[in-house]
């Protein structure tokens, strides 16, 4: 019943947020930008404007506009795109598999990166290791992620060729783009676990598991690992969209199949009912990850109440 | 066998004693640890007010005779002690001013995001209410979006002007302090001195203007200084994606994005505003963490 509940606070909080991300495209492309001016040749007459000021149904008042917008919306509808051919949400539709492909890549490169090197960090405290730990992290929380792309590809790519520079052909074109988007998260992961993890090795379960004779792999993993991951959890939401939100620039760098890079072409070319279809698909998925992130968190750690949404 | 008090005693002094020398040390190596990136700030602050003393010429200038020169300790010559890009413009010369741009940017921005979101988080912790109800739910919608692509749309729509990148990264990074000020705001409301001042007849201006922002003062200090990196990223990255200072600006993001087609064959091109960006950022950050763990260790967790 409480994951219903919890559930359905979520849906509505999704749907305001795609309202509210709808709303500020809308703003923002008919009331500082003219559609009309991207869609025409300079050399435009009057007449051509009016005509596809008609067709797009910019003459009417603004807030009917909007009405018929909003109408339009509840529907599905997001319109067609300016220069491609469809409709907006089936061009976007069509690149979300890139998008997710590359950001679970992300994602598990910032696991598999930030969590062993945690663990490792916090029982070697103070070792070359934990040193090389903390290096990471700090390089990975200031690097600009396109600016490490950029050297992932001038290494690792043109000096000796062990991946290509770009493109989405096969396992090995998502390796780069993959470290460079995770790396980042990586760091928040492994300074969150280092730091946890120190604080559960001294307290007296970890003690008692040890009195009690428990092999040493054991009180680290069942005992001190699933405690330390409680606040790697509670950032998973927010690595997530924080990953999402990355692979825009890195599609960019990359030139990643995705819906990023779909729309940095579509705001460049004032397409914008690609880039209104795009940024629901985004909102959605990460407010829909969130709750996914909730949910299973609250599986993990039944101490959570239900009251603290 | 028991130990005797005054013994006792003397190994806690000595313990104690250890322990502060301990801290002390500790201190002092950290003071040495944050001396470089502190440098390189300095050096960034300086390059780009006196840009146009340390590097004279026009950022633009090109010479299609002196194109992809390699810089001085790569086989070039002291004319260009960085070399030159595709259209023989001088790095050097570009890399400076590219310093003044995010400076100019960091400069306006920082201040001025710290001010609007500490009223709006002020405000919102201590009045509240509807408004302030609706303003923590923007600020949550807005933090939760990926910022770069209203960024992007924004600046395409606006077209590219520094005034404008100016603009879009005030209206990208107020939140983070409003949502920060208002949490600190929120727990200090129950604090008995503020409380103790409400019974005792204080306005809430007066309250506001002299407890409550006293305390989240180094609160501020700590985000104006961590966002610094992150804003210089930020402006980087929107030059980068092409929507960033009009082209005629030399930017750092800019000049990546330019010398991407000559990764290959003109390392330097690339390497140069590119290193530059990570040496800033990488400064910034540890500066800044040093800050936070100085003034306000509580933020650690600010992620």
């Amino acid at each position: 019943m409480q994951f219903v509940n919890l559930f359905l606070i979520r849906m509505i909080q999704t749907i305001l947020v795609i309202w509210v991300v709808v709303s500020i495209v809308f703003v923002i492309s008919r009331l500082i930008g003219n559609p009309e001016t991207s869609l025409l040749p300079f050399d435009a007459t009057n007449e051509d404007y009016e005509r596809i000021r008609e067709k797009l149904g910019l003459n009417e008042p603004l807030i009917v506009q909007y009405g018929i917008f909003l109408g339009d919306a509840v529907q599905g509808n997001l319109g067609y795109s300016y220069h491609r051919t469809g409709a907006a949400l089936t061009i976007v539709a069509d690149k979300v598999l890139g998008t997710v492909k590359l950001t679970a890549a992300g994602l598990i490169v910032a696991l598999g990166l930030g969590l062993p090197l945690g663990v490792l960090a916090a029982l070697r405290r103070g070792s070359p290791l934990d040193w090389l730990a903390r290096l990471i992290a700090v390089f990975g929380q200031a690097t600009p992620s396109f600016w490490l792309g950029l050297m992932l590809i001038f290494f690792l790519a043109t000096k000796v060729s062990w991946f290509p520079t770009a493109g989405a052909e096969g396992f090995r074109s998502l390796v780069l783009p993959a470290f460079a988007l995770g790396l980042l998260s990586a760091a928040g992961f492994m300074r969150l676990t280092r730091s946890g993890m120190i604080d559960v090795l001294s307290t007296d379960f970890i003690r008692t598991a040890r009195a009690k004779g428990l092999n040493e792999r054991t009180v680290i993993m069942r005992h001190g690992l699933r405690h330390a991951l409680i606040p790697v959890m509670t950032i998973l939401g927010i690595e997530l969209g924080r990953l999402i939100a990355g692979s825009v620039i890195i599609e960019v760098v990359f030139s990643w199949p995705g819906i990023g890079r779909l729309m940095i072409e579509s705001i460049l070319q004032s397409d914008y009912p690609t880039v209104q279809a795009g940024l629901v698909v985004i909102a959605a998925s990460i407010t829909f990850g969130n709750l996914i992130v909730d949910m299973t968190y609250r599986v993990i750690d039944p101490r959570i109440r239900m009251a603290a949404l | 066998m028991s130990v005797s008090a005054s013994t006792q005693a003397e190994v806690a002094a000595a313990n104690t004693e250890s322990r502060r020398r301990w801290q002390v040390s500790q201190r002092r190596r950290r003071y040495l640890l944050v001396a470089p990136p502190m440098l390189v700030m300095v050096a960034f602050i300086v390059l780009g007010i006196f840009a146009d003393v340390i590097a004279p010429g026009d950022p633009g200038d090109t010479n299609l005779l002196s194109r992809l020169e390699p810089p001085v300790f790569s086989g070039g010559t002291s004319e260009f002690p960085l070399g030159t890009d595709h259209v023989g413009r001088d790095i050097w010369t570009r890399v400076v001013h590219g310093a003044r741009v995010s400076l100019i940017v960091v400069a306006i921005v920082v201040p001025g995001a710290a001010l609007f979101g500490t009223v709006i988080g002020m405000f919102a912790g201590w009045r509240g209410g509807i408004v302030g109800q609706l303003l923590m739910r923007y600020v949550d919608v807005q933090l939760a979006l990926p910022a770069i692509l209203f960024a992007v749309l924004l600046g395409a729509v606006l077209g590219a002007s520094l005034r404008n990148v100016i603009l879009i990264l005030l209206v990208w990074t107020w939140t983070v302090y409003a949502r920060l000020i208002r949490a600190e705001v929120l727990s200090l409301k129950e604090r008995e001195f503020v409380l103790a001042s409400l019974a005792a007849g204080g306005s809430n201006w007066w309250i506001m203007r002299k407890q409550l922002l006293p305390n989240v003062f180094n609160t501020i200090v700590v985000i104006m200084t961590l966002e610094i990196p992150i804003v210089i990223v930020a402006e980087a990255s929107l030059s980068f994606l092409g929507v960033g200072a009009p082209v005629e600006q030399a930017t750092w993001g800019r000049m990546i994005t330019e010398a991407r087609n000559y990764l290959t064959h003109a390392w330097w091109v690339m390497w140069m505003p590119g290193l530059a960006l990570m040496l800033v950022a990488l400064s910034g950050n540890l500066v800044g963490d040093w800050l936070r763990d100085l003034l306000d260790p509580r933020l650690r967790n600010l992620g």
